[in-house]
């Protein structure tokens, strides 16, 4: 178990900034994910943490000490990599024997915890094959369990999951999850899919250029997004843009659409905001309900639905402004027709920084 | 039927070519090696083993044929050495140096083989380049045997055939995910183990490959052995050459280019079975 601390990392390739002064802490045993854009460093923070890029300003701690210089061989690091990498000229047991007899770790007890990881990850049977011959899905465990037979003091992961259809992701999503709880290893995933930041994950960290947008637990990136540009890559997001009025009853509303709809505000707003300011207020899709015209808090047009299995999704026309619904398949509505929207005022979220 | 001749019709043309051009020649060239010799025309009435009775008694040449092959051998394996960090470092270049880089490996092949071959006998003469050189500096008194031996032979063979190696390593060496060797490091080997325990079994393929194109390339050469080696050292090409144009000897001529032939493919078959590789 191992803590990690990244200190004012900065990665330059010539003069282009691929990581710009991030500084991150992860703690023993704890699940965090690099959530971002392609380009966004993701990988190139990674391969600073192993060792594969040396670092162009800042540090990196493992339990305190400096290993910023370290080889990558002498960092005690177990990385999967998008490709998996595995040793084309070995078989599964050759792969996952590798690592220990790089530790020079006597044959029975290789023997015996080669066998033990094959058991973990379901591969036994597999032991004398050729990489080449086994499934992607197959393959990605070979991957996963010869960073683990180790017992490396951090897990690093760059897109394991990418190269893998639908269904078989969500099966190793849990899988390494579990497994990652049961080993207790301090783990650091890197994902452009925010479907698996968001349930494998003690923490996402979301990237942009470089920078780390906002570090927090799953359900406040989604519910409480640091900015518009974080509501918008986390999930789907209605941006309501309007100015803030007091209410009849002298609570906070926002006036928005064409038609001057007063929404009602959640009672925590963001400093500075008075009533004539300017304000952009997120809500999710599944957060908005469809009702009959003139019940809800503002009235609009079905522009198109999309059925999508357990929901459907809607598109509303309110005045300039379109908002996605996220609605149960029970309430129905044909394009064209007049509908009502309900706001959620308690999960209303005013975003950061003047509309 | 149609479905077989549906599948493979591509092959036709170029089995047409091998045949009529490679096959029937072979042919052509073992019949003759069993004519009988004659003293006034290139061949006799009727059949005789004698040519390869004579190749086989006469240690003369059944030592240049073991000589040819030793050589070719010796070629391949220097090319390996030389070859190998030459691929290693240009799959590694930056994509502006690698085009520089495969521009040099491959310059030798853009220069007639005779000009290269008068080109290292410049070199490598008893008055030649190094050897007058070293002599004006005082460094030897005698000059060195360079030329009119192995030595020589090896060292203007391996400047030929050295792309040969170069660019199937290359092959095999650019083919491989760069993910890989960092797997092996995160994993605990250091530099040294990677190249021990990854790249160069992986390059493997690219380096049998290479291995018996320069071999054969070698065994089969002639321009080269023929001016570097002078009459002193004479590989099977320059005899067999002697045999059918000087001796007008066509029989024994071909019983010795055949038995080169047929030692020289059994060599490779006997390579490629001890190197072949099981994952592959
Ligand atoms: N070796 C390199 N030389 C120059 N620039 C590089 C190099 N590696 C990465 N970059 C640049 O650094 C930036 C970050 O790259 P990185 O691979 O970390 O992105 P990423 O977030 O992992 O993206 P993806 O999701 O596509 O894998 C990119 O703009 C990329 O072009
Ligand atoms: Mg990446």
């Amino acid at each position: 178990m191992t803590e990690v601390s990244i200190l004012s990392l900065v990665k330059r390739y010539g003069t282009a900034l691929a990581v710009n002064d991030v500084t991150l802490k992860v703690n023993h045993g704890e699940f965090v994910s690099l959530l971002g854009p392609s380009g966004c460093g993701k990988s190139t923070t990674l391969k600073c943490i192993a060792g594969f890029e040396t670092v162009s300003d800042g540090r990196i701690l493992f339990d305190g000490h400096d290993i910023s210089n370290r080889e990558p061989e002498d960092r005690d690091i177990g990385m999967v990599f998008q490709s998996y990498a595995l040793f084309p000229h070995m078989t599964v047991a050759g792969n996952l024997a590798f690592g220990l007899e790089m530790r020079r770790v006597a044959r029975d007890e290789i023997n015996r915890r080669v066998a033990d990881v094959m058991e973990l990850v379901q591969l036994s049977q597999y032991a004398g094959r050729y990489p080449r011959e086994l499934s992607g899905g197959q393959q990605q465990r070979v991957a996963l369990a010869r960073a683990l037979v180790i017992e490396p003091a951090i897990l690093l992961l760059d897109e394991p999951l990418a190269n893998l259809d639908a269904k078989l992701r969500d099966e190793m999503r849990t899988f390494i999850r579990d497994l990652q709880k049961r080993v207790g290893i301090t783990t650091l995933y890197v994902t452009h899919d925010q479907g698996e930041a968001m349930t494998m994950s003690d923490r996402v960290v979301v990237m942009f250029d470089g920078r780390i947008a906002q570090a927090a637990a799953p359900e406040d990136v989604y519910d409480r997004p640091a900015s518009e540009a974080v509501a918008r890559f986390v999930g789907n997001a209605n941006i309501l843009t309007g100015t803030v009025e007091a209410g009849a009853d002298g609570a906070p509303g926002l006036r928005f659409g064409s038609e001057g709809t007063l929404l009602r505000l959640p009672a925590a707003l963001p400093a500075g905001t008075a009533p004539g300011r300017g304000l952009r207020v997120m809500a999710r899709p599944e957060q908005v309900r469809l009702t009959a015209p003139g019940a809800g808090d503002a009235t609009g047009t079905v522009v198109s639905h999309y059925f999508n299995g357990g929901f459907i999704d809607y598109r509303v026309r309110v005045g300039a402004d379109e908002i996605m619904v996220h609605a149960p398949t029970a309430d129905r509505f044909a394009d064209g027709a007049a509908v009502g929207l309900a706001f959620d005022a308690g999960r209303l979220w005013p975003l950061e920084g003047a509309a | 039927m149609s479905g077989l001749f549906r599948r493979h019709f591509l092959i036709l043309p170029a089995a047409a070519l091998l045949f009529l051009f490679v096959m029937l020649p072979y042919v052509n060239v073992l019949v003759m090696s069993l004519r009988a010799p004659s003293d006034s025309t290139p061949y006799g009435e009727g059949f005789s083993a004698g040519g390869y009775v004579k190749l086989f008694s006469d240690p003369y040449y059944f030592e240049a044929l073991g000589q040819t092959l030793w050589l070719g051998v010796l070629t391949a394996f220097v090319c390996f050495l030389l070859g190998l960090p030459i691929a290693l470092h240009i799959s590694q270049a930056s994509r502006r140096w690698r085009g520089l880089l495969y521009g040099i490996v491959l310059s030798p092949l853009l220069v007639g083989i005779v000009v290269r071959s008068y080109g290292w006998t410049i070199l490598l003469g008893n008055t030649g380049v190094i050897n007058a050189t070293l002599r004006n500096l005082g460094l030897i008194e005698r000059p060195l045997p360079l030329m009119y031996n192995s030595f020589g032979i090896v060292v203007a063979l391996a400047h030929v055939f050295l792309p040969f190696m170069v660019l199937p390593v290359l092959g095999a060496l650019q083919g491989l995910d760069p993910a890989v060797g960092s797997a092996a490091r995160s994993l605990g080997a250091s530099r040294f183990t990677v190249f021990r325990r990854i790249t160069l079994p992986l390059a493997m393929p690219g380096i049998q490959s290479g291995a018996i194109l320069v071999f054969v390339l070698a065994v089969s050469s002639y321009v080269t052995p023929a001016l570097v080696g002078g009459m002193r050292v004479k590989t099977m090409t320059v005899m067999v050459v002697d045999a059918l144009i000087d001796q007008f000897q066509w029989p024994f001529g071909s019983a010795l280019a055949l038995s080169l032939a047929v030692s020289a493919g059994v060599i490779v078959l006997v390579f490629a079975r001890l190197t072949r590789m099981k994952w592959k």
